[in-house]
């Protein structure tokens, strides 16, 4: 038979006609803008006869320190007594200290040598010679800088954290990933979660346990739980439709389904949540050093509070070493994983038998360890760096703040930056009526996103108001825009660069991967030698800390536009500058909101901490809270950098985001 | 239970199935002799039998069928109406044991929603569905998964292989899940593969497979349960049109080597012509026509099928039967004799050899004559009623 010719299809028009329903539900900009002013054109009268002044009026504030006050003082007199302490939050805190005890204790009865040697063999059998290197690296050099001690807190308070925060996190994302009612209910919270600051969560959490270890722990299980909740729920939906479908058809129930399919297909995000949780913890397991967490980020903590640079870098070099090392060492397992190879290891020797070598290993080291009499750190095998970083800091001082010609200095760099950006800024913020930043922010948020994310966005503004800490608010938002500014002109410049030259991009990939993993706390250090303290070294670490992920953003979204419609931009001879600007960049635009909705979350995270070194506002008061033992100054802050985050958040937040989610 | 006993009195029909009747050369001969029309029965076991079905998408679907003021609707005005898309619309046919029933249609047409209902991966919203007489869709959960597990598989589009386990595992998936011992199942699994010509590539992953390969070894998974029916979804739409040859000529083989009743999903009319006993085109949720392919191409029930097949070369699909004229005198007793099913194609070059008419008999009786005239008119689309004058214009 010969074949036969494929018939004519004959043309059937599906789509529906131009414009349709959908553009009817959509109001375009200039009537949301038109409705907004006649909202405005209403209410502001009212609102400017009522309550004179641009501060936010008195009458509209609610005094909630005294009822906080009174909380904290009842819980702190019926901690031994009330049953809700005694049978439940006495034995979760007991059953934390027990266990990162037991972990600490375990580590410290390996010795160093052993916990070198694990370490090392571990991160081999996972990630590879490479990051195993490191990982030897890293332990030496933590030895080394005397901060062995420490270090072996971190890690034991680390092992805690991350354990029960993936086995919260999978749980969460399991029972979200199968039931569509709980995803629905869930979705918006952790979405929430995500862009909130790591400072936000230390009071609530301080206030219920006390300052300690069991606080700390919490803290960072709240704060590293989500993103893994997050990826296991959107994993497990996101399962390729075709394959489950398939699994189906053969009869499989619904556990077989789960087992067999579901899990399988999403190892790639349940992995990527285990790294994103990782770093997460890390990142607050150094924060909570604020709510009795001992470790690194508390050697880093006490250093600050005394600007003295070089303990604070002493502490900081092994929390970059242990950040990349774990950061290493999942993506590598992850990868590994997602490519079904094989795992390194001499041939026979396979799954839990070459664990089990690993193991017996690790022993004999850390036998050999204790044998040898060296259980902690050698004494004498110690570098101290901090004299030498403090005198090369002092020598900074003298020579680099202020009168290098030309250029002027770095202190004189801070203190223009204040005088003329930051003080205007602050200023104009505060003196402009408070009806008018909510109808700037009602607008923004309408203009970019939906009624939803305007009314979240206009709510959670009022409730600062509300609070009474309108003024420190304000001062902590001009801050963030100063640092928004300076990150998006840096970022979207380095980012269309590196979009545009390979070269450029491969020198610059391993720079952003360091700088993306380290935690927020770290970033302090730096600026705090380079521009002592205040106001302007707290906008330059956000600025250092937002920009990575601003460039990869931009970078990424230049890099993913159609090809197909650069080339043909260029096949009608557009310059490369035209290509840039009338192809490359509209169609890049989600990805550049995108970056600009990342930037104000990471900016206000590290803007808040800034507190720590000076920046004042609202992360001042969080701190002061902690110090002082006064927790409803600190929780009223905590709370305004949570409103505050919210209204960032949905400000930038473009529509492609929430359309396939609900809620705001 | 049910599935159980099903399965295995399933496996003793098989046995006497007769084979699909067309000649191993002829891949889409699809039995022109035979003419098994669309509404007759004759005789033959039915193995789904489908009536009055009915699947609507979107709020409150029930009260769409059973509302004749919405049922008679337009896809377009149901919508709008009602915000429902009837996907399928008062479908009813039967489906022999052994046969290959092809549903065709172009994108949109509801052919996939269909063939998702026969096994409930889609609930139907109304209607009547029957296998071997069994009511499928009062069936509970326990019964339906049986169903699935030992009666019916399906063969997707896009394959639906599980991209973690090796070639030999995704294979032995369906026997895995109803719980078979992991050496009996892989034992099974591998002669599936072999089956499918995949002989040394059990370790691999379907990542690492081409297209066709993948498909193999969807075509693998679906037999190894070794199920009464065959299901497919397009099952070829997604590769290269050779691979694509070589894929359909393999499902030829297997249904002349087993006789394994398939019910195939296409929107590739030469597809459908090569494979089908019987096609049911579909469009907009309905069946417009439901015959054999020489039915179909020969004789279209309205100006849509018309043009569906217009450009089919009919003396492929045609045969003798459809351009016989009655003899004349003297021509019932001399000249070359043909069968009825004799394709046109086929039946020109006896003919020319001729130089005059050529008789058509069947058990040794005379059913008429054919000769340059009828054979062209044929060809040329003139033996229809319809647009015979728009041809000449």
């Amino acid at each position: 038979m010969s074949t036969l010719a494929p018939p004519p299809r004959p043309v059937v028009d599906l789509a529906p006609p131009a414009g349709g329903p959908r553009a009817l539900l959509r109001p375009r900009p200039v009537h949301k803008l038109a409705l907004l002013a006649l909202l405005a054109a209403v209410l502001v009268p009212v609102a400017a006869l009522t309550w004179s002044g641009a501060q936010w009026p008195a009458g509209l504030t609610v005094d909630v320190s005294g009822p906080l006050g009174d909380t904290t003082d009842w819980i702190i007199d019926n901690r031994d007594s009330h049953p809700l302490f005694v049978y439940f939050l006495g034995h979760l805190s007991n059953a934390v200290v027990l266990s990162v005890r037991g972990v600490y204790l375990l580590l410290l009865a390996l010795g160093w040598i052993g916990v070198t040697a694990g370490g090392t063999l571990l991160a081999w059998r996972l990630a590879g010679a490479r990051i195993a290197a490191l990982t030897l690296v890293f332990f030496l050099v933590s030895g080394g800088l005397g901060m062995w001690v420490p270090t072996m807190q971190t890690l034991a308070l680390m092992v805690v954290a991350v354990f029960v925060s993936a086995l919260v996190g999978a749980l969460l994302g399991l029972a979200a990933g199968l039931s569509e009612r709980t995803f629905r209910l869930l979705r918006p919270v952790l979405d929430t979660m995500q862009v909130l600051p790591a400072f936000a969560y230390l009071l609530p959490v301080a206030l219920v346990f006390g300052n300690g270890v069991p606080a700390a722990l919490l803290a960072t299980v709240i704060y590293a739980a989500p993103p893994m909740a997050r990826l296991t729920a959107l994993g497990l939906r996101g399962a390729d439709a075709t394959v489950i479908e398939a699994v189906s058809s053969l009869g499989a129930t619904g556990r077989q389904k789960l087992l067999t399919a579901r899990l399988p297909l999403a190892r790639k995000e349940l992995l990527l949540g285990l790294n994103q949780t990782i770093m997460m913890a890390l990142s607050m397991v150094v924060i909570a050093s604020m709510i009795g967490a001992a470790g690194l980020g508390d050697r880093v903590y006490q250093a600050l509070s005394t600007v003295d640079v070089g303990a604070a870098l002493a502490a900081a070099l092994p929390i970059v070493l242990l950040a990349i090392v774990m950061d290493r060492t999942t993506a590598a397992a992850g990868e590994r994983l997602g490519a079904g190879g094989t795992p390194p290891g001499p041939g026979g020797l396979r799954g839990p038998l070459l664990w089990a070598a690993l193991a017996a290993v690790t022993a004999v080291f850390a036998v050999a360890g204790r044998l040898s009499g060296s259980r902690v750190w050698p004494t004498g095998g110690t570098l101290e760096i901090a004299r030498p970083v403090n005198d090369f800091k002092e020598w900074m001082v003298d020579h680099l703040y202020s009168g290098v010609p030309v250029v002027g200095g770095t202190a004189d760099w801070a203190g223009r930056f204040t005088d003329w950006v930051l003080n205007p800024l602050r200023d104009g913020l505060t003196a402009l009526p408070w009806y008018g930043t909510l109808l700037v922010v009602a607008a923004l948020a309408w203009l970019i996103g939906t009624w939803r994310t305007a009314l979240t966005a206009v709510l959670a503004m009022a409730a600062i108001g509300v609070l009474g800490v309108w003024e420190p608010s304000m001062n902590t938002l001009s801050q963030v825009l100063a640092a928004l500014a300076v990150t998006l002109v840096l970022g979207f410049a380095v980012g269309v660069f590196a979009a545009g030259s390979r070269r450029f991009e491969a020198l610059l990939r391993p720079v952003l991967d360091v700088l993306q993993t380290m935690p927020q706390f770290v970033y302090l250090i730096p600026v705090v030698a380079l521009f002592a303290v205040g106001r302007a070294p707290a906008v330059a670490a956000a600025v250092v800390y937002a920009l990575p992920a601003v460039i990869r953003i931009t970078t990424q979204g230049l890099r993913q536009v159609d090809p197909a419609a650069v080339e043909a931009a260029r096949s009608l001879g557009a310059t490369r500058w035209q290509t840039l600007r009338q192809v490359q960049l509209p169609l890049a635009r989600p990805a550049l909101l995108l970056a600009v909705n990342q930037g104000v979350v990471l900016v206000l995270a590290v803007v808040v901490i800034g507190g720590l070194v000076g920046g004042g506002a609202l992360g001042y008061d969080v701190v002061t809270g902690l110090a002082t033992g006064d927790l409803a100054l600190g929780l009223v802050a905590g709370v305004a950098i949570v409103c505050l985050g919210l209204v960032l958040d949905r400000v930038t937040q473009p529509t492609e985001r929430r359309s396939t989610g609900k809620g705001a | 239970m049910t599935g159980t006993s099903g399965g295995a009195s399933a496996e003793a029909k098989s046995e006497n199935t007769p084979a699909k009747s067309g000649t191993p050369g002829q891949a889409a001969s699809a039995a022109p002799g035979s003419a098994t029309t669309g509404s007759a029965t004759d005789g033959r076991e039915v193995v789904f039998s489908v009536r009055e079905l009915w699947k609507v998408f979107g709020p409150k679907a029930e009260r769409i069928p059973q509302d004749a003021s919405l049922a008679e609707l337009s896809a377009a005005e149901l919508r709008e109406r009602t915000g429902c898309t009837a996907a399928v619309r008062d479908v009813s046919f039967d489906v022999h044991k052994g046969e290959v029933f092809v549903v065709m249609g172009l994108s949109g047409s509801g052919k996939s929603t269909l063939v998702r209902c026969l096994t409930r991966l889609v609930e139907p919203t109304s209607g009547g569905l029957a296998m071997d007489g069994e009511d499928v869709r009062a069936m509970d959960r326990t019964a339906l998964r049986e169903l699935r597990r030992h009666r019916a598989s399906m063969v997707f589009q896009h394959f639906g292989l599980l991209p973690h386990r090796t070639v030999l595992d995704n294979v032995a998936y369906g026997l895995e899940i109803q719980g078979m011992g992991k050496a009996e199942r892989r034992e099974k699994a591998a002669a599936m593969v072999a089956k499918v010509g995949l002989d040394g590539l059990e370790q691999r992953r379907p990542g690492q497979l081409s297209g066709g390969q993948q498909q193999r070894v969807g075509l693998a998974r679906a037999l190894a349960t070794d199920p009464e029916v065959l299901l497919f979804d397009e099952p070829f739409s997604a590769l290269d049109p050779l691979i694509r040859r070589d894929m359909q000529e393999e499902v030829v083989r297997l249904h002349r080597e087993e006789g394994r009743t398939m019910v195939f999903i296409t929107h590739d009319l030469s597809e459908a012509l090569r494979l089908g006993d019987r096609i049911a085109l579909m469009r907009d949720g309905r069946i417009v026509q439901l015959g054999t392919p020489e039915e179909i191409v020969g004789s279209p029930a309205d100006d849509y099928v018309r043009d569906f097949v217009r450009d089919v070369p009919r003396e492929q699909v045609l045969s003798v039967r459809r351009a016989m004229r009655p003899a004349r005198e003297g021509e019932a007793e001399q000249g070359p004799a043909l069968r009825p099913g004799t394709l046109i194609s086929e039946a020109i070059e006896a003919v020319v050899r001729s130089g005059g008419t050529v008789r058509v008999v069947e058990d040794g009786r005379c059913l008429g004559v054919v000769d340059h005239a009828c054979l062209l008119d044929v060809v040329a689309r003139l033996d229809q009623p319809g647009p015979r004058d728009e041809v000449a214009a």
